[in-house]
C-alpha cells in the first residue's frame, strides 16, 4: 500500500467517532434511496403484471341504460378489442351493528368470469358467482369485516334485504385502493366494499333485464384513445353516458400511481438531503484536517508530491467516508427491498412480481456519493493548494488576528460580557462554516415542518370542507331522481332541523378540446348548507345563471371567471348548454361545480325533480331511514369524521418517521461541529481553564455557540421549510385533492421544538468529550 | 582539482509584499554550487538564509534572478516541473524533522521514496544513519537526534543531487548535534552528495569546504576552507 494512504487510513483510525458518525449518514441517504427506488420499481412492475394478468380495462363507461345487445356491436368500432357490460349499484349492506353504515356495492360478472377486469384469487385470476344467492366478495373488504366463506351477507336493496352467500374472496385490479369515490380522503375498507354478483339476478334485481349501466372498453394497444371516446361518445349518446373514465383517471389506479409517485419522490430527496449535510460535515472535518496538517502538507509537497495528489491524499478521506457508508446503506437497503416491497404488496392486495435488484441504482447510488464526497472534499480542502513547500519550514502560522466588524461598533462591543464576546468572536471568525452548518441545520429544521405541515393540512383541509364550506350534517341520496315534494315526507318521517333539496349528477364540462367529467351540484341559491369562498379568500354567492367551479377544474379546462363553458348532457332529449364561470371557489376534497338548483333543473333535468338532500338534524338519520325506499346512500359527515381520525392516527407514525430523519441530521450537526471544535480550540479551552474558568464556563460557551447556531438556522429554516411545504402542495394536489397552503406559526414553533430538542441531545452526547479534555496536554501537545 | 558547478545562482532575489510593506528577503545573491560539495550558510537572523535554501531547493520562486542546472532554468518552471524537480534532485532536511506522525521511521522514508525512479535501498541507508533496529518505531518513540537521522535517511533515500538542510542541529544538544553533522559529513564522502546547510553556529563553518556568509539579504563573503576539519573535533 502507498505510503500516503497508509497515513491515510491511520488518520481514519484516529477519528472512528466522526468518522462513524459521518458514515451512517451517508449509509440512511443510500439506505432510503436503493431501498425505496427499488421498492418503487418492484411496486410498478407488480401493478403492471396484476393489470395484464387481470386483463383491467382501458375505459370504463358509466351510463343510464344500454341493451345487451348493442354492446356486442361496439367492438366495431375501429380500435377497440372487446367489450364487458356490467350493472354496478351501490347499496347499504345490513350489519349486526344498527349505528354502522356500511355501503356496498354490487357489481355484476358474467358466468364465466368475463374477460375484463377478471377477478383475482390466489389460485387463479377470473372467477365468477355460480348461482343467484352467491356472491364473491371483495378481499380487503372481507378483511376488514372477517367475513368467510359461506359467510352470508345482507345487502338491502330498494328496501328489502336480500340473504346471499360468500362463495368465495377475491381481489380485483380495478379496486387496489378501495374507495366509495372521489370525495373519499382514505380507504375505509370496513366502511364500503364490493360484492360480484350474477348477471341474472343483477338484472332481475335492480330492473336492468337485457340490458347494463356500466361498460368495461379494451382498446387495441397502439390506438388514439381520445378517437375511441369520440366514436363512443357518438353511438352510446342515446343511452345516456354519464362519464367516460380512462384508466389513467380511474380512482383506484389515480391514488395507487400517486402513492408510487410519492415513495419515488421520498427515494430522490430524502438522501440528497442526507448527503448535502454529510458533504457540509465532511467539507468542515477536512479544513480542520487540512489546518492541522499543514506542516505535513509542506512536507509533502517539498519531498515533491504534486498539488493534485496530495488534494487527492484528503479526497480519499472524504470518499473513504462516503464510500464506506455507501456500500452499508446499499447493502441494508438491498436486504430490506424485498421485505418492504412484499409489505406494500400485501397492502395494495396484489401478488409481487418477483424481486429485482436494478443495478443501475447501485451504479447512481455509488455516482451520487462520489460526486457528493469530491465535491465536500475539494471544498474542505481546497487549501491543500494554497499551502507551499516552504510552509513546511515554518512550524506554525499564526492566524490572521483581525477585528471582527462587530467589534469596530466600540459602544455596542463594550457591553457585550467576555462569555459572549467569544461566541460572537468565534461566529464571525468563520463564517463560511458558521453558513454552511445554518444551512444544515435550516435544512433539518425544514424536514421538521413538512410533516408537520401535514397532519395540519389534513386537519384544517378536513374542517374547513366539511365545518366551514359544507355544513349539513347528513347527505341523502335516492335511487332515482324524485320529485321536490319528496322534502315534505322526509320532513315528516324524520326528525331534521332544515333539509335542502340538491341535485348531483355527473356531466361532462367541456371548453375547446379540453374536457372533464365532474359532478355538478346544484343547490339553492340561498343555501345554509354551503359556502363558497373565491381564491383571494371572499365569500362569493351562486348567480341565477352561471356556475362555479373548483380551481382545479378552471386549470384542467384552461378557463377563468366570465368564461363560457359547455355541459354537455348526456340525458337523452336533453341539449348540451352554454354557461359562464361566475366564480372560482376553494374545495380540497374532490372536483365539483355547483350552480343554482333553479337553474340545473331547468336546463339540466326535468322540472321539480332532485337527486337528494342535504339535512341538518341532532338524530341518527342512518337509524331512522333504515328501512325507507328509494334512498341509495346516507352519507353522514360524523362517519367521514371518525375514519379521518383513524387515518391520522396512522399519519402521526409518518411523521414520527419523518422528524426523526430531519433529527439525525440536526444531530449529526451539531455533534461533529462540537467534535471538530473542541479539537480545534483545544488551545484556547485550556487557556481559558487557566484564566480560573471552570470546565462548566467551557461548556456554556460552546452550548451558547450551538443555540445561537440553532436560532438563527430556525431562522433561515421558516421561508426553507415554507418553500418545502410548497413543493409538497403542489406535488400532492390532483384533481381529487387539493392541500390547503397554510403556514401555521404552530408548524414552524413544533419543528423549532423538535429541532432544539436534538441539538440538546447531541450536546449532551458531546458533553464527556468537553469534560475530559485535560487542558495541560492540550497546552504541552505541540504538533507533530 | 578543478570542480564540476552543479548548480549556477545569478543575481536572485526575493521581494514579500505583505499589504504596503515589502520586505526585500533576498538582495541579488550570486554564486556556484559545485559537485559533491560541502557548504555552510552561516548569518544572524532574518538575513535571507532560509529563504536563499528555499529557492535553490524549488520551494519557491525568487523575485529576479535565474538559478541554472546545468542548461536548465530552474526560475523558469511551471509548478509541475519544480514538483518534479523537488521529488528527483532535492533532499529536505528540517529544523523540526517534520516527520509524519503517524507513519513509522521506514514508512516515512518509503513515503519519499517510493515517487522516486532512482531511489537507495532502504535498509541500507536506514542502516547508514545506525537506525536499522528502529525503523519500525513511530517518531513519537524516537529522540530528537534519532528523529533527525530519519529525516536524513528519508533526503538521502531519493537519491539526490543535493541535500539542502535548514538548521538540522538547531533543536539538538551538542552531542546529538556533533552525530548528525558527522552523519551529513559521511554522505557527503560516501555518496558523493553535495550537501548544503544552514545554521548560526560559527564553529560549524569549520567543517564547510566553502562557508557562505549573509547579511540583511546579501551574501557578504564566500570563504574557502583549505583544511576542512572532521564534525567530530568541532567544539562550540
Ligand atoms: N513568507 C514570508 N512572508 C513575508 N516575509 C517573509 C516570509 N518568509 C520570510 N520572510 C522575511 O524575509 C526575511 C528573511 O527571512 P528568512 O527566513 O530567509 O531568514 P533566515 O535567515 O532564515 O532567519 P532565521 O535564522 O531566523 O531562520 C525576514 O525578514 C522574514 O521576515
Ligand atoms: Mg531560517
Amino acid at each position: 500500500m502507498k505510503k500516503l494512504d497508509l497515513r491515510l487510513m491511520r488518520m481514519l483510525r484516529r477519528s472512528k467517532g466522526q468518522f462513524i458518525s459521518v458514515a451512517v449518514i451517508v449509509a440512511v441517504a443510500l439506505c432510503i434511496y436503493i431501498l425505496f427506488s427499488t421498492t418503487s420499481t418492484n411496486l410498478e412492475n407488480s401493478v403492471e403484471q396484476y393489470y395484464e394478468m387481470t386483463n383491467i380495462s382501458y375505459l370504463t363507461i358509466e351510463l343510464v341504460r344500454i341493451p345487451q345487445g348493442v354492446t356486442e356491436d361496439l367492438v366495431s368500432i375501429e380500435g377497440i378489442r372487446n367489450v364487458q357490460g356490467r350493472i354496478s349499484v351501490d347499496v347499504p349492506l345490513e350489519v349486526e351493528d344498527d349505528n354502522e353504515k356500511v355501503n356496498i356495492r354490487l357489481i355484476s360478472l358474467p358466468d364465466d368470469g368475463g374477460d375484463i377486469n377478471k377477478l383475482f384469487t390466489e389460485q387463479k385470476a377470473g372467477m365468477g358467482p355460480n348461482d343467484n344467492d352467491s356472491v364473491i366478495l371483495l378481499e380487503q373488504f372481507a378483511k376488514a369485516r372477517n367475513i368467510k366463506t359461506g359467510d352470508i351477507i345482507t345487502p338491502r336493496i330498494n328496501g328489502r334485504i336480500y340473504r346471499l352467500k360468500v362463495s368465495g374472496i377475491a381481489s380485483s385490479s380495478e379496486f387496489v385502493y378501495l374507495m366509495e369515490n372521489e370525495q373519499t380522503i382514505m380507504p375505509a375498507p370496513e366502511k364500503f366494499g364490493v360484492a360480484y354478483i350474477s348477471e341474472d339476478f343483477a338484472q332481475s334485481v335492480f330492473g336492468y333485464k337485457g340490458s347494463f349501466n356500466e361498460m368495461l372498453v379494451k382498446t387495441k394497444t397502439n390506438v388514439d384513445i381520445d378517437d375511441v371516446i369520440d366514436s363512443l361518445e357518438q353511438k352510446l349518446d342515446k343511452y345516456g353516458i354519464k362519464k367516460i373514465i380512462k384508466l389513467e383517471d380511474q380512482l383506484s389506479n389515480d391514488i395507487l400511481k400517486q402513492e408510487l409517485d410519492g415513495i419515488e419522490m421520498m427515494s430522490n430527496i430524502i438522501p440528497v438531503m442526507f448527503l448535502v449535510v454529510a458533504a457540509i460535515i465532511i467539507s468542515i472535518m477536512l479544513s480542520r484536517i487540512v489546518n492541522n496538517d499543514r506542516m505535513a502538507i509542506g512536507v509533502l509537497k517539498a519531498l515533491g508530491y504534486g498539488n493534485n495528489k496530495v488534494l487527492f491524499h484528503y479526497i480519499k478521506y472524504s470518499l473513504a467516508i462516503g464510500l464506506t457508508g455507501a456500500v452499508i446503506g446499499i447493502s441494508v437497503g438491498i436486504l430490506l427491498a424485498g421485505p418492504i416491497s412484499r409489505y406494500y404488496t400485501v397492502f395494495f392486495n396484489i401478488p409481487l412480481a418477483g424481486l429485482k435488484i436494478e443495478y443501475s441504482y447501485i451504479f447512481y447510488g455509488m455516482l451520487l456519493t462520489c460526486i457528493f464526497c469530491t465535491a465536500s472534499g475539494l471544498l474542505g480542502a481546497r487549501r491543500v493548494i494554497r499551502i507551499l513547500p516552504a510552509d513546511s519550514m515554518r512550524p506554525e502560522a499564526p492566524k490572521s488576528g483581525k477585528r471582527t466588524f462587530i467589534e469596530q461598533v466600540t459602544i455596542f462591543w463594550k457591553h457585550v460580557p467576555f462569555s459572549w464576546k467569544m461566541v460572537i468572536r468565534n461566529i464571525l471568525r468563520n463564517k463560511k462554516r458558521f453558513a454552511f452548518l445554518v444551512l444544515g441545520l435550516a435544512m433539518a429544521f425544514g424536514i421538521n415542518t413538512v410533516p408537520l405541515y401535514m397532519k395540519d393540512a389534513m386537519m384544517s383541509m378536513f374542517e374547513l370542507q366539511y365545518g366551514e364550506y359544507q355544513k349539513m350534517d347528513y347527505t341523502i341520496q335516492f335511487t332515482k331522481p324524485q320529485n321536490k315534494n319528496v322534502i315534505i315526507d322526509l320532513n315528516n318521517l324524520i326528525d331534521a332541523d332544515k333539509i335542502e333539496p340538491r341535485i348531483e349528477y355527473p356531466f361532462e364540462l367541456a371548453k375547446g378540446w379540453r374536457n372533464m367529467t365532474v359532478n355538478v351540484i346544484g343547490v339553492p341559491r340561498q343555501t345554509a348548507f354551503h359556502k363558497f369562498v373565491d381564491m383571494r379568500g371572499n365569500v362569493i354567492i351562486l348567480p341565477n345563471r352561471g356556475v362555479f367551479i373548483t380551481e382545479a377544474i378552471a386549470e384542467e379546462l384552461n378557463v377563468g371567471k366570465g368564461d363560457t363553458i359547455t355541459i354537455k348532457n348526456f340525458i337523452p332529449g336533453k341539449k348540451d348548454i352554454e354557461i359562464k364561470v361566475a366564480g372560482i371557489f376553494r374545495q380540497y376534497l374532490g372536483a365539483n361545480a355547483y350552480i343554482n338548483i333553479e337553474a340545473m333543473e331547468e336546463l339540466l333535468l326535468e322540472k321539480q325533480l332532485i337527486t337528494g338532500v342535504s339535512i341538518e338534524t341532532q338524530a341518527d338519520l342512518k337509524e331512522e331511514l333504515k328501512d325507507a325506499a328509494n334512498i341509495s346512500a346516507v352519507n353522514s359527515v360524523d362517519d367521514m369524521y371518525r375514519a379521518f381520525s383513524e387515518y391520522m392516527d396512522l399519519m402521526l407514525l409518518a411523521i414520527g418517521f419523518y422528524m426523526l430523519f430531519g433529527g439525525i441530521l440536526g444531530f449529526a450537526l451539531i455533534y461533529n461541529s462540537t467534535i471538530i471544535a473542541i479539537s480545534e480550540r483545544a488551545m484556547e479551552f485550556a487557556t481559558l481553564r487557566i484564566m480560573g474558568f471552570d470546565k462548566k464556563d467551557v461548556y456554556g460557551m460552546i452550548s451558547r455557540e450551538n443555540f445561537v447556531m440553532a436560532g438563527i438556522a430556525i431562522i433561515v429554516g421558516i421561508p426553507l421549510g415554507a418553500g418545502m411545504i410548497k413543493g409538497m402542495v403542489e406535488s400532492f394536489s390532483s384533481d381529487i385533492m387539493t392541500l390547503p397552503f397554510l403556514l401555521s406559526p404552530d408548524t414552524f414553533i413544533q419543528a423549532a421544538v423538535a429541532t432544539i430538542f436534538f441539538v440538546v441531545i447531541a450536546q449532551l452526547a458531546t458533553l464527556k468529550k468537553i469534560y475530559n479534555l485535560d487542558f495541560i496536554d492540550a497546552l504541552k501537545s505541540r504538533i507533530s | 582539482m578543478q570542480k564540476k558547478v552543479l548548480m549556477k545562482v545569478e543575481n536572485v532575489s526575493k521581494d514579500y509584499v505583505m499589504g504596503e510593506v515589502t520586505v526585500n528577503a533576498l538582495r541579488g545573491a550570486s554564486f556556484e554550487i559545485y559537485e559533491s560539495e560541502f557548504i555552510v550558510i552561516l548569518g544572524p537572523s532574518g538575513s535571507g538564509k532560509s529563504t536563499l535554501l528555499n529557492i535553490i531547493g524549488g520551494m519557491d520562486l525568487p523575485t529576479e534572478g535565474k538559478l541554472f542546472l546545468g542548461n536548465e532554468e530552474i526560475n523558469k518552471y511551471n509548478d509541475r516541473k519544480l514538483t518534479a524537480y523537488r521529488r528527483d534532485k532535492v533532499g529536505f532536511v528540517f529544523q523540526f524533522y517534520n516527520l509524519m506522525s503517524n507513519l513509522t521511521a521506514k514508512e516515512n522514508v518509503e513515503l519519499a521514496t517510493e515517487m522516486c525512479k532512482n531511489a537507495l535501498n532502504i535498509n541500507e541507508v536506514m542502516e547508514a544513519v545506525e537506525l536499522g533496529h528502529r525503523k519500525d518505531h513511530f517518531p513519537s518513540q524516537l529522540s530528537g537526534g534519532e528523529q533527525q537521522r530519519v529525516a536524513i535517511a528519508r533526503a538521502v533515500a531519493k537519491n539526490p543531487l543535493m541535500l539542502l538542510c535548514d538548521e538540522p542541529t538547531g533543536a539538538l544538544d551538542y552531542k546529538t548535534g556533533i552525530l548528525v553533522l558527522s552523519l551529513l559529513h559521511k554522505i557527503n564522502q560516501q555518496y558523493k552528495k553535495t550537501v548544503v546547510i544552514i545554521t548560526h553556529n560559527m564553529a560549524i563553518g569549520d567543517m564547510a569546504d566553502r562557508v557562505i556568509k549573509m547579511g540583511s539579504g546579501r551574501i557578504v563573503e564566500i570563504k574557502k576552507n583549505d583544511a576542512p576539519i572532521p564534525p567530530e573535533r568541532i567544539e562550540w
